[in-house]
């Protein structure tokens, strides 16, 4: 399957701040600080333009893996409620009791 | 140690250690003097790679630009698609 089918575009799209865009933009700085701490610069203050680079890039990836997985999400709950829809047999509710029917019967002890 | 004496490891060894002590010697009239990974020598911080530098920030500023190009044309799909959408069902009000 392609990465992200014409259908995906009916979805509505993640915010351009989103949970994985955020968790890979600072996995990005952290491999950037990481790299500075391998290289013995100062972690924090030296290469900031790395630094930048790498949480943009994982910003972006995060993005685009966002809206892979909504709509893989998306595709699984129409597969799901296709097939209640087509099986209703099988979904059956229970029906609903009433509350004096569920309850013991009340025998006074006195 | 003589050589008709020497086991094979031992030759082995005097073998690396003449590679190098020839390798640090230095490049010879006419060698190029080409990177190695068996020569490991320090950055110099001195003077900043104002060309990477450029480059980094020019790019991150692209990828941004076109994140936020991708994103609007996103949210305009979805609502031209939810329009058609409606329009289908109830027909045009």
């Amino acid at each position: 399957m392609a990465f992200l089918p014409e259908e995906a575009r009916a979805l509505p799209p993640p915010p351009l701040v989103n949970k994985v865009s955020a968790w890979l933009g600072a996995a990005g700085w952290a491999a950037a600080l990481l790299g500075n701490g391998f290289s013995q610069r100062p972690v924090l203050t030296a290469g900031v333009h790395r630094q930048v680079l790498f949480a943009t890039v994982g910003w972006v990836v995060g993005y685009f893996l966002a809206k892979r997985t909504e709509y893989i999400h998306a595709k699984q709950d129409r597969e799901m409620f296709e097939y209640i829809r087509h099986h209703p047999e099988d979904f059956k509710t229970a029906g609903k009791k009433r509350i004096g029917e569920l309850l013991e019967d009340f025998i006074p002890n006195r | 140690m003589s050589a008709a004496t020497a086991r094979p490891p031992d030759k082995m060894a005097a073998a690396l250690r003449a590679v190098v002590r020839l390798r640090l010697a230095g490049p010879g009239p006419g060698l190029v003097f080409t990177r190695s990974a068996f020569v490991a020598r320090k950055h110099n911080y001195d003077q900043p790679n104002w060309f990477g530098v450029g480059l980094a920030f020019s790019t991150s500023a692209a990828l941004w630009a076109l994140l936020f190009k991708q994103h609007n044309e996103d949210v305009m799909e979805y609502e031209r698609r939810k329009e058609e959408r409606k329009h289908k069902c109830t027909g045009c009000s």
